[in-house]
């Protein structure tokens, strides 16, 4: 109740600040012969040096090759285009394997975080003992830096001596010759995916119980009085007035989703074979392993694309509001 | 909630309350098994710092009754000789590879010197701009949010290569400075948005007031700072935790004069032998502090992961 009381106050707040400002009064003049571009100019240069340079220089440098005979780097004109359009376009091409990998791992990673973050939510939310407490120790995961959580997984998912390796043996879900890491591969995507789902399942349970606990507790007594049972209640009330929070949520994991990169490289490093090569994974081994730097930048323009297409796509689609 | 069900409950259902309090109890019981399940890879993480080899590598795992040693503690932050402290004792094999050793303060203070140094200059950077989005009528104010979130979307994939190139011309590689920059660059989106969404809590009248009393632009902005101060505090926690945690970036932009803890992390695994026992040390005395900072701004947690734009 106190959360939408404050927010409707903050909202109060907020709106005179977009209003245009009456000129007339001295301090008013003040205000508007200061110059907001002085202000915002540190940050912005900060910006273009990260955001901007490293594109222009991707475009740029996609149109060279290094070539290890001379030692140099040599115009190759639309050769790497080219060939990027060759392993998107063939069966078995790595860019075309690489993103079919991310499309799996990025959609497995939601569709199991979101699920389990909003029960767990649900449940947190549903007037228990100490839920301040179980909250703060789920936060725990999310700051585990990712590659100390890879490592631990992998000891944890080891054949050999892995405890979660060792029980999932046990049940019978995998066998000695075909464990989580290594064998065939068959569970080579599900384990990395493991400390995904360990780290940031807790962001759904963070943002979702706080968009629960804002929420407007009248149309729930009303659909409670009107018979409904609470599942009913859940699908039809809770979960749409909770969809902007839902809609930001997922928005934020899908952006980092498409950028993952730690868990594959201490894990798998892309195997076996290419198995779990996400397209990030693929661009670092042009770059920095095979020194194909040419063919590495247009890898980059191509992530970069893809990150800019689906996040605009969802702000749209979703209507996220800022 | 809470309040809505005792204001409801007793007029639609009259469960008996003993009853109510059994469901309560379980479904309590059932948040503190997931809750446990969520905290046990890091309370096992960090018994196998305390445990020697033969004892992590064990299945399954023991979490009591193992003769506990501080040996991995001992070569990790006291730089003891790993071949004469733990050979017979932890099952320790080699001194590292690689150029890595595993004495991890060099680690552990390059990961320092990185993470508050880019707080500060993402901070510094951030602020004035976060105020002036927040109170002068900018007309593209809501592209240029997008366009600061934007940046904030980009995969760092996409400028490691051109930063490593640029880094190489500019001599930069290996450098604290080069470091800082680039994770005050990636930071800047969180601690404009953030901190735009604190300053937009302030009363715009305050600013006004001070100013007629013959404060300038600059001195109600001072005076807005003070205001936000539990803001400011949780974003620089915010930003250092993205930094102390950065990977990919400090593992392209570094050659080893400078490593940061993730990255010695995994150079500990490709090592030959991988040991488990410095890592599970490493682990801990990193992840540590950053729980505790973390607890301490909690409340303003769910407003940073998202930017803020979930209050």
């Amino acid at each position: 109740m106190a959360d939408v009381e404050q927010i409707a106050a903050r909202a109060d707040q907020r709106a005179p600040t977009r209003r245009v400002q009456p000129v007339d009064h001295p301090a008013r003049r003040r205000l508007t012969s200061d110059h907001a571009w002085l202000w915002l100019a540190p940050v912005i240069l900060l910006l273009l040096f990260i955001g901007i340079y490293p594109f222009i220089y991707n475009i740029w440098n996609s149109f060279q090759e290094f070539n290890p005979m001379s030692g140099k780097v040599e115009p190759v004109g639309f050769e790497n285009w080219q060939r990027l359009f060759q392993e998107m376009t063939q069966a078995g091409g790595r860019v075309r394997s690489a993103l079919g990998t991310t499309a799996i791992y990025v959609s497995a990673a939601l569709v199991i975080e979101f699920i389990l973050g909003l029960s767990i939510a649900v449940l947190f939310n549903s007037g228990i003992w100490g839920s301040g407490f179980w909250q703060a120790v789920m936060i725990l995961p999310m700051v585990v830096p990712p590659t100390v959580a890879a490592v631990m997984f992998k000891v944890l998912e080891n054949p050999d001596y892995g405890a979660l390796a060792y029980y999932l043996q046990s049940v019978g879900i995998t066998d000695k010759v075909e464990p989580l890491l290594r064998g065939t591969g068959r569970f080579a995507i599900p384990a990395v995916l493991i400390p995904d789902v360990w780290q940031w399942t807790p962001f759904f349970v963070l943002i979702l119980l706080a968009g629960l606990k804002a929420l407007p507790t009248e149309p729930l007594e009303a659909s409670r009085v009107d018979g409904a049972t609470s599942w009913q209640t859940f699908c039809n009330v809770t979960l749409p007035m909770l969809r902007p929070m839902i809609a930001i949520a997922v928005l934020f994991r899908l952006v980092d989703l498409l950028k993952v990169f730690d868990y594959i490289y201490v894990l798998t490093s892309g195997g076996p074979g290419t198995r779990t090569e996400v397209i990030s994974f693929y661009a670092y081994q042009r770059s920095f392993t095979t020194i194909e730097w040419g063919y590495g930048s247009v890898l980059g323009i191509v992530i970069l694309v893809i990150a800019i297409v689906v996040a605009t796509l969802f702000v749209r689609v979703f209507k996220v509001a800022w | 909630m809470a309040s809505s069900q005792t204001l409801v409950q007793p007029v639609n259902l009259p469960i008996p309350r003993r009853q109510v309090n059994v469901a309560r109890f379980l479904r309590t019981l059932l948040a503190a098994v997931i809750a446990g399940i969520f905290f046990l890879p890091i309370l096992w993480w960090m018994l196998a710092s305390f445990k020697p080899t033969q004892e992590i590598l064990s299945v399954p795992p023991t979490l009591i009754g193992f003769e506990p040693t501080l040996n991995w503690y001992r070569v990790v932050l006291g730089n003891a000789d790993p071949t004469s402290a733990n050979l017979e004792t932890t099952g320790s094999v080699g001194r590292g590879s690689g150029g890595s050793t595993f004495y991890s303060i060099p680690y552990l203070r390059d990961s320092l010197v990185v993470g508050i140094g880019s707080t500060i200059l993402a901070l510094l950077l951030a602020t004035p701009a976060a105020y002036a989005m927040s109170r002068f009528p900018l007309r593209r104010r809501k592209d240029l949010a997008f366009w600061i979130l934007s940046q904030r979307m980009m995969p760092p994939i996409v400028a490691a290569f051109p930063l490593f190139f640029m880094f190489r011309q500019l001599g930069w590689v290996d450098t604290y400075h080069g470091l800082i920059l680039v994770h005050a660059a990636i930071n800047a989106p969180l601690a404009v948005l953030l901190l735009m969404s604190f300053f937009d809590e302030v009363p715009r009248d305050l600013d006004d007031a001070a100013m007629v009393d013959g404060a300038t632009r600059f001195g109600a902005f001072l005076n807005s700072l003070t205001l936000i101060r539990g803001g400011i505090v949780a974003t620089a926690v915010l930003a250092f935790i993205f930094s102390w945690n950065e990977f990919l970036l400090s593992l392209v932009l570094t050659t080893g004069a400078i490593r940061t803890v993730p990255v010695a992390s995994s150079t500990f695994t490709t090592a030959f032998a991988t040991e488990w026992g410095y890592l599970a040390a490493l682990g801990t005395a990193s992840m540590v502090p950053i729980f505790v900072f973390i607890l301490l701004v909690q409340r303003h947690l769910v407003r940073g992961l998202t930017l803020g734009a979930v209050k």
